[in-house]
């Protein structure tokens, strides 16, 4: 404990720091007392878009309408990783096999919501907002978390990664930051620091504007700022964990337990997994997602028991809709709807929750769900978090017991 | 006149002194405001990749609909287009468009027809199609020149070729559309992402307008249509019924209400304006004019440049520079050409290599460009072109074109800054900041331009 007290200290005062500027810009000053975290609960969301086959990520092996349905793309009961005697894990997902073994693992089966839509954008908006998007929100369902709980904090969430910002992280005030790698988080300027020096100096003398874009550049800009010098400041302890697969996630999730490790007090970690719109050739495409899926939640797993934070950090993976239940003649699955979603950690109450798909009582070719989404979601925030679920999901859902 | 979107809970008056409909009535510059510096400014920087000082001072000399119908003229430039045509050839032929990606940023830099590439990028947003799934840049290739063929032409014949499209078939796992278990994929995206916009349609219409588009396959990196796999059966949706085929499906989603109004919200998202809700009532002149023309984009580019909407607070300086904006504009204005590779890597890192798009509904654009690493990387970009020893300006040194002497007025003056350079004018606070920072450091013209381009206010448009 010493020595992270200590660390915090030089880190987030910036003596260690590489400095930017020169000198401490004033917004950064104060950073030091909010550093007291280090026992608080981590979530690390692993969004899957595009639409992640459920049918074929927990497979109904023993049921005879899964084969009338996948003429294709099935998997028989001995290619399965085998669950019980109705549902396996798809070959590829060894990973969630083994957290599965040491309870680490929850499967919750048939998650969606009321009046299914099968538009991309529109599904993922509402698994993002936790609202139907013809009552549109302002914020992401993690956006308001933070903002009603974690606002005094500027890294309380972190989004890794190459692509946009997802929606779930939108907040109205101040904006979340977006890393895309850490190595290129920094400002080289040509001669002396003179892009910082122009931004800092934007950034202290701003006052609000009529221009409400220009407003949002600045406060982007002072975040950019702080977080980029605290990052920049962390010494993040040289580790060289195996099991990592060469992908961004797998890079993205490295990255994240480093930070864990260096103890920046990030709450939320949010990545993106993309590629699951598998309308042709589904297999392979398939097959190589979910290898990175499990592999790279099992590396981060791993190399996370190597230190001292591993009981506090849970995962939480979803898609914005499963696929349809009969496959189409492109060898590939369209639309669909309810589909498993998985929660990790050390903490988590391991096992299947819910029953398998009912492959015959369909809604127009797709799956009922049985559970709302927003009860995985009450969960996280109540019982992880430690946050009022209430006013972020505009109502009470009852607990599914994820967490010991 | 009532407040139309609700921002932060602060009701914003959307149009200061423009109402909706008012929004679409010719901009006077006798009566509203004077066509001056940074009105014309707006302009290239909207239509255009943003002017230099040079053809800024033209415009306003040109008076403004003069200038509005020259940025709408067609320019010949044959021998620019061979040359483009031998380079493209070039770098296409195998499955990587990285280097394609590269030559599309040269065109939209050196062509004479700037709105032409930008419609062209328009449409390419629209019809968002990535070549990290296509891999062949021949097709990409191909649909560029569709797209640039197209751009400132009619919608529909655009939707019947692009429905046709290698690449686009491709992207959207529709080489192969048999009878049995018809593909939904092109004709969701048709419905939700091209042509009406989510809430227009109904499930079933999009499983029936798929049985239209049955039997299009790709073979051999060919379009061809399959009698055998295409269902002559009828097909009913938007109380529609017949034996339709895809092109007749195309015909019926564009006679929807539906489409006019979509095609509107989106070009008054592009070129007007990034935040503010878009209501029916502000888009639907434009959407009947689309209507009315036959979807003529030219027509309607006329009607947005020449708007009162256009020229007023609600327009000015309310959009955030795309990554292609920043770089090719910044590029465009130093009158410089440096290494393209190098830019379009530097792109992809923020965001916006051309070609592609982060998925099927293209760049989202506004605010999302904009957050902790993006803000440093544009900063990193543009410092990065002004340090790059590849940078070279067409008229010598950067010294003699923005220096203490230069005709066009000399770079460490507030007002070149504020008509030239920046959408929203600094305050009076950064000015002086800006003027002392220069006296005191004596910095040269590189030097203040890597500070003013890492500043908030140049990235707006």
């Amino acid at each position: 404990m010493t020595h992270r007290r200590q660390f915090l200290k030089s880190a987030l005062a910036g003596t260690t720091a590489i400095s930017l500027s020169g000198r401490m810009p004033k917004f950064l000053s104060g950073a030091s007392k909010l550093a007291s975290c280090g026992s608080e609960n981590i979530l690390v969301v692993i969004q899957m878009s595009g639409g992640n086959d459920g049918l074929n990520t927990v497979i109904p092996y023993g049921d005879d309408e899964y084969y009338k349905n996948r003429f294709t793309l099935s998997f028989n009961k001995n290619q399965v990783l085998k669950i019980d005697d109705h549902v396996g894990l798809h070959p590829a997902l060894s990973g969630f096999d083994q957290l599965l073994q040491a309870n680490q693992i929850a499967i919750i089966q048939g998650v969606g919501y009321e009046h299914p839509n099968r538009s991309h954008f529109e599904s993922m908006d509402l698994w993002n907002t936790a609202h139907r998007t013809d009552q549109k929100s302002n914020y992401g369902w993690l956006g308001r978390t933070v903002e009603n709980h974690f606002l005094k904090e500027d890294l309380a969430a972190i989004h890794l990664g190459k692509g946009l910002q997802p929606l779930a992280l939108k907040t109205v005030t101040r904006p979340v930051p977006s890393i895309r790698s850490i190595d290129n988080f920094k400002l080289r300027s040509m001669k002396g620091d003179r892009n910082i020096e122009a931004l800092t100096k934007a950034v202290e003398t701003h006052r609000p504007s009529n221009n409400h874009l220009l407003d949002y550049i600045q406060n982007s800009a002072q975040i950019a700022l702080s977080t980029s010098q605290r990052i920049e400041g962390l010494k993040t302890r040289p580790s060289n964990p195996t099991g990592y697969p060469a992908t961004d996630l797998g890079t993205n999730l490295r990255v994240i337990a480093d930070l864990i490790e260096s103890d920046l007090p990030t709450r939320i970690y949010y990545v993106t997994l993309n590629g699951f719109d598998t309308h042709s050739n589904q297999a392979a495409t398939h097959q190589n997602l979910l290898n990175d899926l499990g592999n790279s939640i099992s590396a981060f797993m791993k190399q996370l028991e190597l230190g001292k934070n591993a009981d506090r950090v849970a995962i939480f993976s979803f898609s914005e809709f499963g696929r349809r239940v009969r496959e189409n003649a492109s060898r590939g699955t369209d639309h669909g709807t309810a589909a498993p979603v998985f929660v990790c950690g050390q903490k988590v109450n391991g096992g299947v929750i819910g029953t398998p798909p009912n492959l015959v009582d369909l809604d127009q070719g797709d799956l009922k769900y049985q559970i709302d989404y927003r009860r995985v979601y009450s969960d996280l925030l109540k019982n992880w978090l430690g946050v009022a679920p209430g006013e972020i999901l505009d109502g009470q859902f009852e607990s599914l017991d994820l967490f010991s | 006149m009532p407040p139309i979107h609700e921002h932060n809970n602060v009701a914003i008056n959307m149009f200061d002194n423009v109402n909706p409909d008012e929004a679409w009535q010719p901009f006077e510059p006798e009566k509203d405001k004077p066509w001056d510096l940074r009105l014309a400014s707006h302009l290239y920087r909207r239509a255009w990749f943003g002017g230099n000082p040079t053809q800024i001072q033209a415009a306003v000399k040109l008076g403004f609909a003069e200038s509005v119908a020259s940025i709408l003229k067609p320019r010949r430039n044959e021998n620019f287009e061979a040359e483009m045509n031998t380079a493209a050839r070039m770098v296409t032929g195998g499955s990587d468009s990285r280097q394609l990606a590269a030559w599309w940023i040269l065109r939209m830099l050196k062509t004479s027809n700037p709105l032409v590439e930008k419609m062209t990028f328009f449409w390419h947003g629209h019809f968002a199609t990535g070549a990290e799934k296509v891999l062949n840049s021949r097709a990409m290739l191909r649909q560029n020149q569709l797209l640039r063929k197209h751009a400132l032409g009619e919608y529909p014949p655009l939707v019947q070729s692009i429905s046709q499209d290698v690449a686009m078939l491709v992207y959207l796992d529709s080489e192969e559309n048999r009878k049995t278990r018809p593909n939904e994929n092109y004709a969701r995206e048709l419905m939700e992402l091209f042509c009406l916009g989510v809430g227009n349609y109904s499930e079933q219409d999009i499983k029936e307008v798929a049985k239209c588009f049955t039997g299009c396959e790709v073979k051999k990196g060919k379009y061809q249509f399959n009698e055998y796999q295409h269902d002559h059966g009828v097909k009913s949706f938007l109380n529609r019924s017949g034996k339709f085929r895809g092109d007749d499906a195309i015909n019926i989603i564009m006679e929807q209400p539906a489409a006019g109004r979509f095609l509107a919200k989106k070009l008054i998202r592009f070129f007007v304006f990034d935040d503010l809700a878009i209501s029916d009532r502000l888009a639907e002149p434009l959407a009947e004019h689309l209507r009315a023309t036959d979807f003529n984009i030219t027509k309607a580019l006329n009607l947005i440049f020449s708007s009162k909407l256009f020229y007023s607070d609600a327009a000015i300086g309310k959009k955030i520079k795309s990554p292609l904006e920043l770089s090719v504009g910044f590029l465009h204005f130093l009158g410089a050409t440096t290494n393209i590779t190098e830019v379009s890597r530097k792109l992809a890192a923020i965001g916006q290599l051309p070609l592609f798009p982060p998925n099927v509904k293209g760049w989202e654009g506004g605010k999302n460009w904009i957050n902790a690493s993006t803000i440093l990387a544009r900063a990193n970009l543009t410092s990065g072109i002004l340090a790059n020893e590849k940078t070279k300006y067409d008229q010598g040194e950067l010294s003699e074109l923005f220096g203490i002497d230069s005709p066009l007025g000399a770079i460490d003056s507030a007002p070149w800054v504020n008509d030239y350079f920046f959408a929203s004018p600094l305050t009076r606070e950064s000015e002086t900041q800006y003027l002392n920072w220069i006296k005191r450091t004596n910095a040269q013209p590189k030097e203040i331009l890597a500070y003013l381009t890492a500043l908030p206010e140049f990235q707006l448009n």
